[in-house]
């Protein structure tokens, strides 16, 4: 449960710039708690490292162009292939052309919810493409860091304010977001879901929170023998790339337990997310995708698989994304 | 507070600064809007308007998705509308003259650069002779046979072309690009980072009192480079005991051949370079020591002309004694010149209508008549050199630690430094450009800060090891060339020691080190153009037989230790 530690609204108050004003605090406990409070201190206290290239989420930080090349990618292969499908993508007087490939601001337009941003590392990405961003995290102090290091970037504007809002952070959670009305075009949570305690109701919020015809992207790690040997045997015990105690494997998901959570209806008589799978378990790539993203030491970067090596490339880190039916 | 007013203020002292200029070469900084007190905030800031720098400015504003998205501001020390207004007459030449690799030439098409470069100033090389001075082993290089080609142009491995120009054809073509703000004729005077919490932004103070803050700063700023020394990057590397006397020379046009072959002599003091700049007038690189540098450069140029002819035919021995007589003799006027290269020339028994006398022959006669068998082999007779070019300047090698810093990058001088052996100092530079350029586009499309590591990294990733491997090549080059042992000569006269470096010296001019091979261009593999280039080694010390024959029988297992011996003094003076 996200606790307010003492002395939080005056840490709060210097991110008081982003929409998330004070009348949103204090926030009663969310309904469902899916927040571990041992996760939750343990990030806060690695918070001031976010920002280091070359500290301990060096492997972040390189894996997040990757990621957002998967988001790119999606995106615009469904507004190549429905231009008017996109819920609110396009301001409604113009006729919208799709962004072509060379665009970089493809997510123009675009509400984007980031849930569990850390030190804002993705939510920066996404709002430099266009997207007017708002990234919530469980931790007050990551909040604290994602703000102060995006306000010294006079290229994003982080007042809701103006109109040309682009990127805002707020202390709350994804069950406590969802009570409010607002809706948005993406929701992507990067890296969370394996450290949440109740991964079905933290799913099935960021799904409440997408629009009708809208994208959730997520990313995780899937629990494999290999995953274990690579993510906690080699990086957090044997070369230290991460702290240990960064991941706990049991919590690992696999992409058969996604696809299969969005093969039913979300609530009842809802339709669900994904209608139909192939024999070998795989989603349609106009509702779901699942693709590998592989660490390479040799060469210090990650790589996103090829989408025809799914299955077997995503036997430890993948991204997933999944569509919400327009109905 | 720095607000529009400033700006207004700052435009109009630009513009002013410009009057009588006729271009409207210089722009206004755009009020960004979020721009603190005190400084002006840019995406993009370039320091040093030489021709690495510029070609940056002008990769980055020729790229679609970058336009609007990244604003770039250049700043140079020095005067850019000189170069940008430069004009000399068609028949006279700048004695800076760079050999630009077909990779380069695509590169600088690309960005929309090339257009406006004079290409009349320009020269293809079609071949390129380079030979052994103490050996006399030959190496030619022929575009045609080797099937080397530019995209639908003609059969050139390179092109050579007046740095100005270069320069000039960069500053027309950023006068079309609204993206690029010009600063010239003001100087970086401090850098330091921003106090602004998380963020530890280069703040770049410029001469004019303006303050920039960056969210990129390249170090395009030549080899003391102030970027470099703000990202605390180490630049090792060290002088050589060589000066390059540069000058243009004049000569009559040639009669059996175009004026489109390149000539390189190793001497063991340095290598002398003739490039071919037009029918009548061609560019000369020459290495060799401080004090003759002094000596050539302050003389007679009827001097400086014998000696070229000299250094270019008379046996080393014979150019090393010259060179002697220059020190002791100073004042040697051009007739006792003449004289002792005349004496020499029969000592030699080279006969006065042989393609290796010069000094009894007029240039304008040289070329008349059926040509001596051996004139293909050699550089036209200069007969004069044009008046105030000539010139030296130190040779040095440097190579950075590192291209990257906190929201820095280095490219061109700034980063490395080589020797012009083999001309490809300013293609590392214009790679660097290239490279860095794509890296900034990449970064924008995938949402990064283009000023951080992340976004950066694979700019070294594609440059760092690329340059380093021209740069060992040409550094080994030049050290195994400056000996004169037998043994030494002998490896190298037969290809063994210098394989390597030559692929690699092959590699860059047919354009695979620029980044991008076109393999259409380049026909068979890289080993059957290294196995050509051998053969045609070891057939010449054959013909000359200047090495001992003696030599030449010796067993594989020597061959081998003498690989050895060959790379020790590279080594030795590398630590
Ligand atoms: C005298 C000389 C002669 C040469 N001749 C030849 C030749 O004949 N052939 C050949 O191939 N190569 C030659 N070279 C080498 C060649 O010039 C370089 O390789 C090439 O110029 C490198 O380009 P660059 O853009 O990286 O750096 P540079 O051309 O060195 O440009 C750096 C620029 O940064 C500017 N700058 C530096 N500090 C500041 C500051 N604090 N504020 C503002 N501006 C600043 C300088 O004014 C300069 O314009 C010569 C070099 C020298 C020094």
């Amino acid at each position: 449960m996200a606790r307010m530690a003492p002395g939080e609204s005056q840490a709060w108050s210097w991110t008081a710039r982003g929409w998330a004003s004070r009348s949103f605090l204090p926030q009663p406990p969310p309904p469902i708690s899916t927040v571990n409070d041992a996760e939750v201190s343990h990030f806060s206290r690695l918070s001031a490292l976010w920002w280091d290239e070359r500290g301990e989420f060096a492997l972040l930080h390189k894996m997040n162009p990757h990621r957002i090349r998967f988001i790119r990618e999606k995106v615009l292969e469904v507004l190549q292939a429905q231009p008017d499908a996109m819920s609110a993508a396009a301001p409604a007087s113009s006729t919208h052309i799709p962004p072509s490939l060379e665009s970089p601001r493809v997510l123009e337009g675009m509400d984007v919810l980031d849930v569990g941003c850390g030190g804002g590392i993705l939510s920066e990405s996404l709002a430099r493409l266009g997207a007017n961003t708002l990234a919530i995290d469980a931790s007050a102090e990551n909040i604290g860091i994602a703000t102060r290091h995006a306000a010294a970037d006079p290229g994003l504007t982080c007042s809701a304010a103006s109109a040309s809002a682009t990127l805002s952070f707020r202390h709350v959670t994804a069950e406590t977001l969802v009570q409010e009305p607002k809706r948005f075009d993406i929701v992507c949570s990067m890296e969370v879901v394996e450290h949440v305690d109740n991964p079905a109701a933290f799913l099935r919020s960021c799904a409440e929170l997408v629009k009708p015809g809208g994208h959730l992207f997520l990313s995780t790690i899937a629990r494999t023998p290999l995953s274990y040997l690579l993510t906690i045997m080699a990086a957090e015990k044997v070369f230290r790339l991460v702290e240990p105690g960064t991941h706990t494997f049991s919590k690992f998901v696999n992409p058969e337990e996604l696809i299969g959570f969005f093969t039913k209806p979300l609530m009842p008589g809802a339709r669900p997310w994904i209608s139909r799978t192939y024999a070998h378990g795989l989603p349609t790539r106009i509702e779901a995708e699942v693709r590998g993203i592989v660490y390479l030491p040799w060469r210090g970067d990650w790589v996103l698989a090829p989408r025809e090596t799914t299955p077997w490339s995503t036997q430890a880190n993948y991204l997933f994304w999944v569509r919400k039916p327009i109905e | 507070m720095r607000g529009a007013s400033s700006n207004i203020r700052r435009a109009v002292r630009v513009a002013c600064r410009r009057r009588g200029s006729p271009q409207v070469l210089w722009r206004y900084f755009s009020d960004s809007g979020t721009d603190a007190p005190g400084h002006e905030d840019c995406d993009v800031v370039v320091v040093g308007g030489g021709p690495a720098g510029l070609a940056l400015a002008s990769a980055l504003a020729s790229k679609r998705t970058l336009r609007g998205s990244v604003k770039v501001t250049l700043v140079e020390g020095s005067d850019l509308s000189k170069i940008y207004n430069w004009d000399l007459p068609p028949d006279a030449f700048s004695n800076r003259v760079v050999s630009l690799t077909n990779a380069t030439l695509d590169f600088l098409d690309e960005i929309g650069a090339w257009t406006h470069v004079d290409v009349e100033r320009t020269c293809p090389i079609e071949e390129m002779q380079v030979w052994d001075g103490i050996s006399d082993a030959r190496m030619d290089f022929n575009a045609a046979a080797l099937g080397i080609s530019r995209r639908g142009g003609s059969n050139q491995m390179a092109r050579l072309t007046e740095t100005l120009n270069l320069q000039r054809g960069l500053l027309r073509r950023l006068r079309e690009q609204p993206n690029v703000t010009l600063l010239d004729n003001t100087k970086v005077m401090n850098i330091s980072e921003d106090d602004i919490p998380g963020g530890a932004w280069p703040m770049v103070q410029l001469s004019d009192g303006v303050t920039l803050r960056a969210r990129l700063l390249v170090g395009a700023d030549g080899i003391n480079s102030p970027v470099r020394s703000y990202s605390k990057i180490d630049s090792y590397g060290w002088d050589y005991p060589t000066c390059a006397i540069v000058a243009t020379l004049l000569h009559p046009p040639r009669t059996f051949r175009p004026n489109t072959c390149a000539y390189q002599r190793f001497l063991p003091t340095g290598p002398i370079a003739f490039l071919p700049l037009s029918p009548t007038a061609s560019s000369l690189v020459w290495s060799t020591s401080p004090a003759l540098a002094a000596v050539l450069t302050k003389t007679d140029p009827a001097v400086l002309t014998s000696m070229i002819n000299a250094a270019f035919r008379l046996p080393e021995v014979s150019v090393r004694y010259l060179h002697g007589h220059l020190l002791d003799v100073p004042s040697l006027s051009p007739d006792d010149l003449r004289a002792e290269i005349s004496f020499r020339e029969q000592a030699h028994a080279i006969a006065p209508y042989s393609a290796l006398a010069s000094a009894n022959v007029h240039p304008a006669e040289a070329g008349v008549g059926i040509p001596d068998e051996g004139a293909h082999g050699l550089p036209p007779l200069v007969a004069d050199i044009q008046p105030g070019t000539v010139a030296s300047f130190p040779l040095r090698f440097r190579h950075a630690e590192a291209y990257i810093g906190n929201r820095t990058a280095l490219i061109g001088d700034a980063a490395h430094v080589i020797h012009p052996l083999a001309g490809q100092g300013l293609n590392l530079g214009l790679g660097d450009a290239a490279a860095l350029a794509r890296c900034i586009q990449t970064a924008v499309m995938h949402g990064g800060d283009i000023g951080s590591r992340t976004a950066l990294v694979p700019y070294t990733r594609e440059r760092y090891f690329e340059n380093h491997k021209m740069m060992s090549a040409v550094d080994k080059l030049h050290k195994l060339y400056a000996s004169t042992a037998p043994p030494l000569v002998w490896a190298r006269s037969t290809g063994v020691e210098v394989l390597n470096e030559l692929d690699t010296l092959k590699a860059g001019i047919i354009g695979a080190a620029g980044g991008r091979s076109s393999a259409h261009s380049v026909p068979g593999s890289p080993w059957e153009m290294v196995a050509g280039g051998v053969e045609t080694l070891v057939s010449g010390t054959r013909v000359m037989g200047a090495v001992g024959t003696g030599l030449r029988s010796v067993a594989g297992g020597i061959l081998q230790q003498l690989g050895r011996v060959a790379s020790g003094p590279g080594k030795d003076q590398r630590e």
